[in-house]
């Protein structure tokens, strides 16, 4: 409990709690959050962290306790309420309107009235320009605010996005609390540090929750961290009195149990399952040449603007290429399309789950034989009892929870899906390579470490593994060779059977 | 103005426990337009009692039989997450060929008809999946250009069987339970591609477009050629649509029986079930979707609407059926 303070806290929760139906998504959380504190919130998915800043921002309505701002006690019928009395949220995913300028997002929900828009809904565009400025200074940005946000890159969009949610309680005098929900999920690490700035200097004008799955994140910006699991708030600690390993134990409920990858060097022997030569397209990427070997893993490195992306996708026939060659276990042709690459033995985990990797609505023993229906399969026919103890199977070796194949996929948390997602790969009888485009994006600690464990074994299987990580340290992790690219073209090539690249040398590659 | 993402509004659900039971579409999609069918027949039963005494049943069926095959078609285009406006148009289209035909060529006719309207179907499958031409653009297109060439086929007046027409007859005379083989041949058709959804690759496939065409596209399933089949499918239901409605007419015209099924039948399909924004749909309850449509003109009557306004009640109903059944965390728009 928090010592007796002559000012109100910013935020304080009294036993909060909200169920749906038999559900109890969050209980009993009670949190106090000072002016000028750098709250961590972090939790495995599931964990109610999700539901408790829908709660805060007004979004659901909690079914008991008390939520004061301030000293004085709230109700929030909508995200309208919140946002007067200086709650702002920054969402994972952004919700800006990429057509308007900067000034016109960042002004969107202030009151008509107070700011660029006068009581007839008219804009005042000096105003409004002046206004967003204002906002974008108190946040240490020098974004124009004439820009249209189309034409920002993804860490200026989220500070778009903080200066918005700080802007209401600017116009209304309140001290701003903004929940920042997993900004740097998506991030570069380069662009996290830009962002990790920022919050710092929000510390002067408000307080912050930071939600993040990154755990050394967490430690280095924020005051206090708070854990949650099960619905419930299990640990409030200063960052000072807690390591990494105690937050990932206390999150996930056991020891962290990442073994140390033991590497060899390229068998000279063996021949590369996915050969690219000199791939260019134009605008992206140029002059891009890689071997990625049966067995082995292969990271590729680099910022937002280096096409790596582009590169995997290219591998996949999911995006074309101007010129040079891919080459995919012996055939090689001038574009490769999907149906092709995953005929040749290729599969592809994209970035993006949710819209591109699972069709959520299905059931997820149906997305697992989409692609390859395996045993499932009769002529043309699909035997959906087959199909079910095949799913069974897969969902038993690849520890997929709860065992319940026949449930929509959007049901299962975000870790299981990614695992699902897998397995439609897997099934196939003649898989070569595997493409993962940040495979553990969204992931907490304990899905991510369980989805890794699971590609390196279908590694050791003797697939090939292309890998675009997220992070440095995941490469390090888990690589068995790392490419860095830089603007469009490889940087550093390493194999770490032989070559022990540290962190720094990694990253004056990559930028 | 906070974009609240579909997934996050959900129930989070803890990794080990056990998932919603209750299957979120899983109500209304199942037994809902049988309940909607018996509860509109209890009130026509209650209000116009000889109805039910006099085959009234049958009637209803009989007068179904083009509305559901129609619907069929479409709900197989609204499953990949398109629609067509202009399956009704090539149905006409199909009567009135058959019309002019039967007399020529005799029995080759209606293998004609089918083969046509089938190759309408896929040609603006075609222009849908390679083109990527919006459907409902599309389609309002060539809804126009059928209409004008059923206009000039037929030379804007009725089209009359000349000879060789027992056979097409025969299929409206000749029945089973006093119902007509038309209405059966649509019950043949929902059954068939019941079982095309939930048994084959193809079917799950179609689903799959509808429910989410990216992760489709990057699972290897092979949109465009499934897309182009539903469409296609759709022409196929259309030209049978065409057979029963000269086998119940003998005749076909722009203006006459068949030329204002379009909003039926697309009522039918949304109240058998079916979801305007793709991926949901069972063939089997469409044909209560079909039934209930036939039966809203004698249920209007009988409470007391004007037969004029049917159309309204059309639709009433579709918007109503979408606004119940709308899976509100999917925005996507029809496409």
């Amino acid at each position: 409990m928090s010592d007796v303070t002559t000012t109100p806290a910013v935020l304080h929760l009294n036993n909060v709690s909200k169920s749906f139906g038999s559900n109890r998504a969050v209980r009993g959380v009670s949190l106090s959050i000072q002016s000028g504190e750098v709250i961590g919130l972090i939790g495995e998915n599931g964990a109610g962290k999700s539901t408790l800043l829908k709660i805060l921002s007004g979004n659901y309505r909690h079914d008991e306790g008390t939520i004061a701002v301030n000293g004085r006690e709230v109700q929030f019928r909508g995200p309208a309420d919140a946002l007067r009395v200086g709650i702002g949220v920054v969402h994972q995913e952004q919700s800006l309107f990429t057509n308007l300028t900067i000034a016109e997002n960042i002004e969107v929900n202030t009151p008509i009235g107070r700011g660029g828009v006068n009581r007839l809904g008219l804009y005042n565009w000096r105003r409004l320009y002046a206004d967003a400025a204002q906002a974008l200074d108190l946040i240490g940005s020098h974004l124009n605010p004439k820009t249209r946000v189309s034409d920002l890159s993804f860490v200026d969009r989220q500070m778009v996005e903080i200066a918005r949610a700080i802007r209401v309680s600017a116009a209304s005098h309140t001290t701003p609390l903004v929940i920042l929900d997993e900004p740097t999920a998506i991030l570069e690490r380069t662009e996290t540090a830009i962002l990790e700035r920022e919050i710092s200097k929000l510390r002067d004008i408000g307080s912050v929750i930071f939600v993040s799955h990154r755990l050394d994140e967490v430690m280095r910006i924020c005051d206090r961290v708070v854990v949650m699991r099960d619905g419930e708030l299990i640990a409030d600690r200063a960052v000072d009195d807690v390591t990494e390993e105690e937050l990932f134990r206390l999150m996930v409920g056991r020891e962290t149990h990442a073994a140390v990858r033991s590497r060899r060097s390229i068998d000279p022997a063996n021949s590369p399952v996915i050969s690219i030569h000199d791939l260019t397209r134009a605008g992206s990427y140029a002059d891009v040449s890689i071997d990625a070997y049966p067995g082995r893993i292969l990271a590729i490195l680099g910022t937002s603007g280096s096409g790596r992306e582009s590169v995997a996708r290219a591998i996949f026939g999911a995006e074309g290429f101007d010129s040079g060659s891919v080459s995919v276990a012996g055939y090689s042709g001038r574009q490769l399309s999907i149906k092709k690459a995953v005929a040749l033995g290729v599969g592809y985990v994209p970035a993006e789950r949710k819209t591109e990797g699972m069709v959520g609505e299905m059931p997820a023993d149906q997305n697992i034989t989409l692609t390859h229906p395996g045993s499932a399969a009769l002529g043309p026919f699909e035997l959906p009892r087959r199909r079910l103890s095949l799913a069974r199977a897969w969902f038993e070796k690849l520890d997929i929870r709860p065992r319940e194949p026949e449930h929509m996929l959007q049901d299962f948390s975000g870790g299981n899906q990614q695992k699902v997602v897998l397995a439609k790969w897997l099934n196939s009888a003649h898989l070569k390579a595997l493409v993962l485009d940040h495979p553990l994006r969204g992931l907490d600690p304990g899905a991510a470490e369980t989805v890794n464990a699971q590609i390196r074994s279908v590694c050791d299987e003797g697939t090939a593994i292309i890998l675009i990580p997220d992070t440095i340290d995941e490469a390090l992790d888990i690589a068995d060779d790392i490419v860095v690219m830089r603007d469009g073209r490889i940087s550093g090539v390493f194999d770490l059977g032989h070559d022990n690249p540290a962190t720094l040398d990694l990253l004056e590659r990559m930028l | 103005m906070t974009k609240i993402d579909s997934e996050r509004t959900k129930v989070a659900v803890p990794a080990r426990g056990k998932l919603p039971s209750v299957k979120r579409i899983g109500g209304w999609h199942a037994i809902g337009p049988i309940v909607i069918f018996l509860a509109i027949l209890v009130v026509v039963a209650i209000l116009t009692p000889a109805f039910i005494g006099s085959g009234g049943l049958a009637i209803i069926a009989s007068s179904s039989a083009p509305i559901l095959l129609l619907a069929l078609g479409q709900a197989m285009v609204l499953n990949v997450g398109s629609i067509d406006l202009s399956n009704a148009a090539i149905g006409l289209l199909g009567a009135i060929l058959l019309a002019l035909t039967l007399g020529p060529v005799a029995g080759l006719s209606p293998v004609i008809v089918l083969l046509a309207t089938t190759a309408f179907g896929a040609v603006n499958g075609l222009i849908v999946a390679y083109a990527q031409v919006p459907s409902f653009a599309l389609t309002l297109g060539t809804l126009g250009i059928f209409q004008a060439v059923a206009l000039v086929a037929s030379g804007r007046t009725t089209v009359y069987v000349a000879s060789n027409g027992e056979g097409v007859h025969a299929l409206y005379e000749s029945g089973i339970a006093n119902v007509p083989m038309t209405f059966w041949m649509g019950v043949l058709l929902a059954v068939s591609l019941w079982v095309l959804l939930r048994y084959t690759r193809i079917g799950r496939g179609m689903t799959a477009i509808g429910k989410n065409e990216s992760a489709a596209i990057f699972s290897a399933v092979r949109t465009r050629s499934l897309k182009v089949l539903a469409f296609a499918l759709s022409g196929f239901a259309a030209g049978l649509a065409g057979i029963a409605i000269i086998a119940q007419a003998g005749s076909a015209s722009p203006t006459g029986l068949g030329s204002d099924l379009l909003l039926p039948a697309i009522a039918a399909a949304l109240i058998g079930g079916t979801s305007i924004s793709g991926g949901v749909v069972n063939p089997l309850t469409v044909i209560f979707g079909a039934l209930t449509v036939a039966l809203v003109p004698i249920a209007t009557t009988a409470v007391g609407i004007d037969a004029q306004a049917q159309s309204l009640v059309y639709g009433a109903v579709i918007i109503g059926v979408v606004a119940l059944t709308m899976s509100r965390n999917k925005s996507s728009i029809v496409k």
